[in-house]
């Protein structure tokens, strides 16, 4: 997946498995409030309204308080439901690293009950890929600097 | 690269310098995800030295934590990669859980 700007790309997590309910049964756990408490997390202000603001609270990371920052994308009753999803800090790496992403789902009915997919989008690679590459191989070579230099020291 | 950035360099072997924690940070950084217990488990120290050392890391920069429950689990930083290998991971982990938690809620309100 290629976004507009040509330096940045990202990369989505996508789950997909037939669930044994009929599509209605689906969607309203994954709208209502009180069941998605009970299945993903307690949202906090959450309405299944396009535009609706939301949010849910996770651990912490260092400039980071853990609110992740939601936001109502798209709601097709029974077909397609989804929402921004941010969080994160500019000044954490790893966990807690700034986020912007969009999680949407999508039911499609089935012999054996409903589809449900959901794709997580929007994972940046770091900002220049020749930096992954030179980070990929210099822990490496910091790994194998650190065999050289502990060997001195015997 | 070693040139480049003598400063993580220098934070980075002055962290490594004890032999234990090094040990510990090989061993982190050779696992995707990697709790205080699997890494005590075989090591000869206890778990308070593990955590001990796993702090040191973690003030360097050199691992990051994540806590799920009761347990952390740690995993190596490399800076440049871990925006993206971090995230995705601790996301691929959480949506799996999620889709099961799902599952059994249906069940329940479904049957």
């Amino acid at each position: 997946m290629s976004a507009v700007a040509s330096n940045v790309e990202t990369k989505d997590i996508v789950i997909d498995e037939v669930f044994p309910h009929a599509v209605e049964v689906i969607w309203k756990a994954l709208t209502s409030a009180q069941l998605i408490a009970r299945w993903l997390m307690p949202p906090t202000g959450f309405e299944a309204v396009e535009g609706n603001r939301f949010t849910f609270k996770t651990n912490p990371a260092g400039a980071w308080d853990g609110t992740i920052h939601c936001r109502v994308l798209e709601v097709a009753p029974n077909r397609r439901f989804s929402y921004a999803w941010k969080g994160g800090d500019e000044s954490n790496t790893g966990y807690g690293s700034a986020l912007d992403t969009v999680v949407t789902w999508s039911l499609t009915p089935v012999e054996a009950g409903t589809r449900v997919r959901v794709v997580h989008s929007g994972f940046v690679t770091p900002k220049n890929d020749t930096a992954y590459r030179n980070m990929s191989d210099g822990w490496v070579k910091v790994l194998q600097r650190l065999d050289a230099v502990s060997g001195e020291d015997k | 690269m070693i040139d480049a950035v003598p400063n993580s360099i220098t934070i980075v072997m002055r962290a490594l310098a004890d032999p234990t924690r090094r040990a510990v940070f090989e061993r982190v950084f050779e696992s995707k995800e990697i709790s205080v217990a699997e890494l005590t488990r075989g090591s000869g120290v206890t778990q308070g030295a593990i955590s001990q050392h796993l702090k040191s890391l973690k003030q360097a920069g050199l691992v990051a934590e994540r806590a799920e429950g009761r347990n952390v689990y740690y995993r190596a930083a490399p800076q440049g990669l871990e925006p993206l290998v971090t995230w995705m991971d601790h996301y691929g982990v959480f949506w799996r859980e999620r889709f099961q938690n799902l599952r059994d809620l249906l069940k329940e309100i479904d049957p």
